[in-house]
């Protein structure tokens, strides 16, 4: 059988590179996180570079790794949320449904397509990295993990995004939804997680606050990040849970994403109503 | 090549296609005619396997669209009758995009492409960006883009909706050359002279019900054997419309602002007997003349006197 790359993927690939705000922002992001990345690396040694040690060169690393985590969820939702409603808001949606590629085909090239660039930025930084390879501090094995962990997340939060985009029919709404997840993801289970751990440390007992404690830092990939850096103290496969519940939510939204999509697919349940026009 | 079989598709209490029953052979343009919220966009929806139907069957090249949908996508061209464009994409990749959805392999792309431009006339547009062409442009655009696949179908709906004259008219003529590729062709309007030079039948859709199929020749021939009289005078009153159904060939008799309006079917002789039959009857007329006739008045005449039969 002849292997085709998904058509919907060359498409928004050549839309989203041949405009010059692609490589503008790749540019602005490697400029702004070298520039960083010196400056943090020169205020840790006071200017006298022969001061730079192991341990504060981890620092810099640790900081930058947390930024460029924090800078890519906010930035995912940006490149996701518009995908599908998007394409349903300027009527390209139903002769795309017409074609062969088909729901799953359109929600894999618009994932692709739209955590790209972000994948391009991570990738795009590791000579950055390399910046404390010089001094030591961080093996290669921690930076492949802190930015294996980065693109998991990427794509996690690409997946969640086109689908809520899928699912709200106009952008402004699957925008709030993206940002929304983001922000459950990155700041809310984060601060469940120490309310939870606070609890537990002020009544010991109450065992239970520390396991959802736990559970709840495991959601954050802020959290999962820093225990691939060290920073904080964890289970040895705390990415696992992470992977896990992510899973389960993506397959839990994949529902009403291909519902939107493809009614017909769900007519034989009792409470759909043939309304297939308006997802379109 | 298309057949459907009791065909209905219903909107909670809204019957927006009921027991459609079409037959389009192979090669034939089929026009399917009817007012605004007749149940074209649904019927022709459900063809493209957008739409569910609520009972009945519809079958695109023996393939029955709710059982072998791929089949029936990869069997047909659909354009929307509203529809957009991608923003940064010349028209040669636009046209390369939806070939390679259907899989259609690099060379062949180009070659048809190229062509269809030609048939288009967009042959000098196919590096520009397809937002920078004008609604006319887009929309012949779109018929490349239907036919980029090589499908044995097309359903056009409304595909000359919201053009200026010039772009109907050159939209016109690209639909007519559809009939030298030999495509079976369904097209939707509400503008039915638009199909009097381009489709080989009709069918007129009537609050989702088909109420007549013909050929346009007979359509043509029909609108050739009637006649449309104005007729105005004094005190022409209930007595005067009862004098007039007293003629046979009077088929349709409407009031205007003044007069009358009669659709006729008889020759220009026995029209001649008409007027002076009612001169003798005491009429007072002063004004008897003949006004043209066009197919799509005929149409929309004998879809009334559908209506009133159903209703």
């Amino acid at each position: 059988m002849k292997w085709h790359l998904n058509p919907l993927l060359l498409k928004e690939f050549r839309q989203r590179m041949r405009t010059i705000r692609a490589p503008l922002v790749i540019t602005a992001y490697l400029f702004a996180m070298s520039a960083l990345t010196v400056f943090l690396l020169y205020e840790n040694v006071q200017g006298q570079l022969y001061l730079v040690q192991p341990t504060k060169s981890q620092q810099v690393f640790a900081l930058v790794s947390l930024l460029q985590m924090v800078v890519v969820a906010f930035l995912a939702p940006a490149f996701a949320s518009g995908s599908v409603s998007g394409e349903r808001e300027r009527k390209t949606l139903a002769v795309l449904l017409t074609t062969p590629v088909g729901p799953f085909g359109i929600l894999f090239g618009k994932v692709v397509s739209s955590s790209a660039l972000l994948v391009l930025l991570v990738v795009l930084t590791l000579p950055v990295y390399s910046l404390v390879f010089l001094y030591g501090g961080a093996v290669p094995a921690q930076v492949a993990s802190v930015l294996g962990f980065q693109l998991v997340t990427i794509v996690v939060i690409s997946v969640v995004c086109v689908l809520f985009s899928t699912i709200a029919l106009r952008s402004t709404w699957s925008t709030v939804f993206a940002y929304g997840s983001v922000g459950l993801m990155t700041v809310i289970f984060g601060a469940l997680g120490y309310g939870l751990k606070s609890l537990y440390e002020q009544n010991p007992i109450d065992y239970s606050a520390l396991v959802w404690s736990h559970f709840f830092y495991a959601l954050d990939p802020l959290y999962v990040e820093a225990a691939f850096l060290g920073v904080v103290s964890a289970a040895p496969h705390v990415w696992v849970p992470f992977v896990e519940f992510y899973a389960v939510v993506i397959a839990i939204l994949l529902v009403p994403s291909l519902w939107r999509l493809r009614p017909q697919w769900f007519s034989w349940l009792p409470f759909v109503s043939g309304t297939e026009k308006q997802y379109q | 090549m298309i057949l459907t079989q009791n065909l209905t598709k219903r909107y909670g209490k809204t019957l927006a296609v009921n027991n459609l029953n079409l037959n389009v052979d192979r090669g034939v343009i089929f026009g399917l005619v009817g007012e605004n919220g007749a149940g074209k966009t649904t019927a022709l929806s459900m063809l493209a396997t957008l739409t569910l139907p609520s009972s009945g069957r519809a079958y695109v090249c023996g393939h029955e669209v709710t059982r072998e949908p791929q089949a029936v996508r990869r069997a047909i061209g659909y354009m929307p009758d509203s529809f957009g464009v991608y923003d940064d994409l010349t028209v040669m990749e636009y046209l390369r995009f939806f070939a390679q959805c259907y899989g259609v392999d690099r060379r062949t792309i180009s070659r048809r492409a190229e062509e269809l431009l030609e048939r288009v006339r967009l042959a000098d547009k196919r590096d520009v960006y397809v937002n920078h062409l004008s609604r006319g442009m887009q929309q012949r655009l779109e018929v490349a883009r239907c036919l980029m696949h090589d499908p044995d179908v097309l359903i056009l709906d409304e595909p000359s909706s919201g053009l200026d004259p010039k772009s109907r008219l050159e939209m016109r003529s690209v639909l007519a050359g559809l009939r030298e590729l030999g495509k079976t062709v369904i097209i939707s309007t509400h503008i039915l002279n638009e199909l009097a030079e381009v489709a080989d039948e009709v069918g007129i859709l009537l609050r989702g019900e088909l109420v007549a199929v013909a050929a346009v020749q007979v359509m043509v021939q029909h609108s050739s054997a009637y006649r449309t009289i104005v007729i105005d005078g004094r005190d022409l009153g209930d007595d005067f419309v009862k004098a007039l159904f007293a003629d046979p060939h009077v088929a349709e008799v409407r009031p205007l602002a003044p007069g009358w309006e009669v659709l006729y079917a008889g020759t220009l002789a026995q029209q001649a007997e008409l007027l002076s039959r009612l001169v003798s009857e005491g009429f007072s007329i002063t004004q008897f003349r003949e006004q043209p006739t066009d197919i799509e008045q005929l149409f929309l005449r004998l879809a009334a006197i559908q209506e009133g039969a159903i209703s």
